[in-house]
């Protein structure tokens, strides 16, 4: 039998051999999609080391769980959705250790952007490549961690509704209402409307 | 505008509504500016998220973030094996301990039973008080214990003690 070429073998042939035990095919699929994982993981948690950990943690799994994977998407989706599990169980866990603030249940609601006038200048025409992607990390970084993980899941992996839905076991409903606010307080801030 | 019809302009934006109602949502687009004006913003901000995710690199070296995750992975599999097996010895040895007691207890009682039965049969043993010429027979299946004396006695011994002690005619 011919040995694989690691470096060049497909995610496919690298999964077959990562599920009969081999460990160094496993190892070039984490180097091929670790840095995916790990923004995954930071877009979600907004801290690198919880990024760290649980982006290390999604590939323990991953080695756990190999046999179960099917090939019905591809590896690279399937790790994925697995950070982005952990992520919201952490999220969880983390939010039953602390109160809501005030500004978070007004964010739940809809809060201030129900009443903000349209912006209607565009955010990717007004600012520079850089500048905006600054801007966008640290809007994501004001939201509570509903708002910006529907984004996440909505914008990044282009989940539809019903599915970020079931992903994070709350309504449709619930999750087009987040979507809203989420947009248009992502335009104010883009927009410099809502002090930073 | 309502919540219901912002939701609904969204929906329209995401490509989630029904056909019917994605046409009626169209038609309202039309004739009305402010919803027009919303959808606008909505998509310059989905365009904007969609095409400037932060670009992260893992602030690790691929050596070290592997050797967690193999340590991690060689720490928990080697476990999972050995608890198998050892698991199943103590399983086995959790019945087979208290099955081959009850099994060496029911021997013996078995064993006892035969050797004071002799079967079917009832065993006469003789008494200790062979010089008073009595005799005990035990029955285990009647539950039962006979005591035969003999009188007078049919022994020597008997015949000497009776004669000392029964007066002389």
């Amino acid at each position: 039998m011919a040995e694989l070429e690691y470096s060049s073998a497909e995610d496919a042939a690298l999964v077959r051999a990562a599920q009969k035990g081999d460990m160094d095919a496993f190892e070039e699929l984490v180097a091929r999609h670790r840095d995916k994982i790990y923004a995954r993981a930071f877009s979600m948690m907004r801290n690198e080391d919880e990024a760290t950990d649980l982006s290390q943690e999604a590939w323990v799994k991953g080695w756990q769980r190999l046999a179960q994977f099917q090939g019905d998407s591809s590896f690279a989706t399937w790790i994925t959705r697995i950070v982005i599990n952990l992520c919201l169980d952490e999220l969880r866990k983390q939010k039953r250790h602390r109160t809501e603030s005030i500004e978070e249940m007004d964010e739940e609601t809809g809060g201030v952007e129900r009443q903000m006038p349209v912006v209607t200048t565009n955010p990717t025409e007004r600012l520079e490549r850089g500048e905006l992607r600054q801007r966008i990390d640290r809007a994501l970084d004001q939201m509570s961690h509903e708002h910006r993980t529907v984004l996440v899941l909505h914008e990044f992996e282009e989940m539809e509704y019903k599915e970020i839905a079931k992903t994070m076991g709350c309504s449709i409903g619930t999750v087009m209402s987040r979507l809203f606010y989420a947009r248009r307080k992502l335009a104010a801030l883009l927009a410099d409307l809502k002090s930073q | 505008m309502s919540d219901e019809q912002q939701l609904k302009l969204q929906a329209f934006l995401d490509g989630e509504l029904p056909e019917g109602d994605a046409r009626e949502v169209a038609a309202w687009l039309a004739r009305d500016a402010d919803a027009a004006g919303l959808l606008g913003e909505l998509k310059n901000t989905r365009n904007a998220l969609k095409n400037f995710e932060p670009a992260l690199k893992l602030p690790e070296s691929r050596e070290f973030y592997w050797s967690k995750i193999k340590r991690e992975i060689e720490r928990t599999a080697p476990v999972a094996t050995p608890a198998r097996s050892v698991s199943l010895f103590t399983l086995l040895r959790r019945i087979l301990v208290p099955v081959g007691a009850v099994a060496a207890l029911a021997i013996a009682g078995f064993i006892t039973v035969h050797s004071f039965s002799g079967g079917q049969h009832p065993i006469a043993v003789n008494s200790l008080l062979a010089d008073a010429g009595a005799f005990t027979y035990r029955d285990q299946a009647q539950g039962m214990t006979v005591v035969w004396l003999s009188y007078p006695a049919e022994n020597k011994f008997a015949e000497k003690s009776s004669a000392d002690t029964l007066p002389a005619k």
